[in-house]
């Protein structure tokens, strides 16, 4: 694929990651997140279409099947299961969250971070790009009161970091790519369950009301 | 074959800026599962306020007379200053960024005035609201040109359009942030959902029709044309500064109408795009509608944060 689109493909990333901050309902950050990981299936068919390895090739599909299809279809039955329509709130308010977003990309872009990001001196723009959408996502899970928008938060972490690697040249073998994507699988799975639980318990998915446990 | 550019140039503007208008609204009627009015309603309504008699307050003042001649020139002059189909028109008086947003301001500063002479409620409150939005609004509108200007090294719009698109991919994710940012000012500016309701005149939503709600006839007739204007002078901007492609780079009948139907035919998803827009999403609270200008400014920002 032309590096170009890869680039735009990065930029789509990122501002799925600013949809997911400024999302006000579960089910559109459900899905966007379905589309950020369908772009780090797009760069994986990029990297198959490079080396002709039928192993990435089986990656691509599985994380297909994993994070594009199963894990937005697990969170959208969740809240239609629980009516889990809108998001809790976000700790600060949409302006400064606005504002934490533009400074972190800022930060990512930032001259101190150049050893990280000019490990490939031709994709130096996108490892910035890459980095500010790792800072975003962590900025996620930390600004969101909703247990399923904090898990949003560190899927799509790890979706960053990943596409960190792949425009850092660091791939890693076909088959630990199998593995992390078993223990998403895993992962997503026990989340779904566990908020299931929370709901049950709680009555509610914001952890900040979460302060009446019981036995 | 320059001066027929220019002609054509100039009165392209005025000339099918109400059909966009007439699209726009034959589209949504069709999403409503509606005939519509024909695409071409705006022309005739324009036809009939043109030959209507006026009704003026006693309390107007020479600002509430003047106020639609200069809202309606200084979209006609924008309008003849901004690459439309063309890129090679060398424009140095009036083809400068920052006097495009800042005529842009003058007329939407008469238009509040206008509102406000008569003394009514409903000027006051739409004057008041149409302010607040351009406020919030102007500050989005200059960075997501700023970012193109300092891409290309130049405020002249038409250097702009004839540059590279994003110059051979270097400035792709700036360039799109922009992109956006701008759309979310467009729909600020030209008073479009989910700011402002162009078809209510109900006074909890209303703002554009606030302000002219005691023009009438001829009055009328500008302030709606101009508004008409407006929105064509910001597609144009949209499609253009940010795709430059399908412009003419060079005179010559075949070029030159190529130039207009490409322009056409972008502005044409410009407006079907709007008209998408307005069928599947409610208006916004107004106080939600600064929170939609800050991402607007937020977006441009990171886009010039991303130019080294």
């Amino acid at each position: 694929m032309n590096q170009i689109f890869l680039q735009f493909l990065l930029g789509i990333m990122f501002l799925t990651i600013v949809f997911l901050h400024l999302s006000k309902k579960n089910f559109s950050a459900s899905i966007a997140y379905g589309i950020q990981s369908l772009v780090i299936v797009l760069f994986f068919l990029n990297s198959f279409f490079e080396t002709n390895n039928l192993a990435i090739l089986l990656v691509v599909f599985l994380m297909l099947i994993v994070k594009v299809i199963l894990a937005p279809l697990f969170f959208i039955r969740l809240i239609k299961k629980n009516a889990l329509a809108f998001s809790v709130s976000t700790y600060l308010n949409t302006p400064l969250t606005i504002i934490s977003i533009a400074i972190l990309t800022f930060i990512a872009h930032y001259q101190k971070f150049s050893p990280l990001t000019s490990i490939v001196p031709a994709n130096q723009d996108s490892l910035s790009l890459a980095l500010s959408a790792m800072f975003l996502s962590l900025f996620l899970i930390i600004n969101r009161k909703g247990a399923l928008s904090q898990i949003l938060g560190v899927l799509s972490l790890e979706n960053s970091i990943v596409a960190f690697v792949i425009f850092a040249g660091l791939e890693q073998n076909p088959a630990l790519q199998i593995g992390i994507m078993f223990n998403i699988g895993i992962w997503i799975l026990i989340a779904t369950i566990f908020m299931s639980m929370i709901l049950k318990h709680f009555g509610t998915l914001n952890v900040s009301s979460m302060n009446n446990l019981k036995g | 074959m320059t001066i027929i550019i220019l002609e054509i140039q100039i009165i392209l503007t005025p000339l099918v800026s109400p059909l966009c208008a007439g699209v726009i609204n034959k589209i949504k009627a069709r999403l409503q599962n509606r005939k519509g009015a024909s695409i071409f309603q705006p022309y005739r309504d324009l036809w009939k306020l043109l030959h209507k008699d006026e009704i003026i307050s006693r309390d107007a003042s020479w600002i509430f007379r003047i106020a639609p001649f200069i809202v309606f020139s200084i979209t006609l002059l924008i309008g003849a200053s901004i690459p439309l189909f063309t890129s090679f028109l060398t424009n140095t008086l009036t083809g400068d960024m920052l006097l495009i947003v800042y005529a842009l301001a003058i007329g939407t500063f008469f238009l509040a005035l206008g509102g406000l002479d008569i003394g009514s409620a409903f000027g006051g409150f739409g004057s008041s609201r149409e302010m607040t939005l351009s406020a919030l609004a102007e500050g989005g509108f200059i960075f997501s040109l700023l970012t193109i200007a300092l891409i290309n090294g130049t405020t002249n719009i038409f250097a702009i359009a004839n540059a590279d698109i994003f110059l051979h991919g270097k400035y792709l994710f700036p360039t799109l942030l922009a992109f956006g940012g701008f759309l979310v000012v467009l729909l600020a500016e030209t008073a479009r959902f989910p700011y402002d309701n162009p078809a209510t005149h109900l006074e909890l939503t209303m703002i554009h029709e606030a302000m002219i709600l005691e023009y009438s006839g001829k009055k009328l007739a500008l302030m709606e044309w101009a508004s008409f204007n407006k929105l064509f002078i910001f597609l144009a901007l949209w499609v253009n500064l940010f795709f430059p492609i399908g412009l003419a780079y060079t005179p010559g009948v075949i070029t030159i109408s190529m130039g207009i139907i490409i322009f056409m035919i972008k502005i044409f998803l410009g407006v079907l795009l709007i008209a998408l827009l307005e069928s599947s999403m409610a208006k916004f609270r107004f106080f939600r509608l600064p929170d939609l200008l800050l991402i607007s400014f937020i977006l441009n920002a990171i886009a010039i944060g991303l130019i080294r």
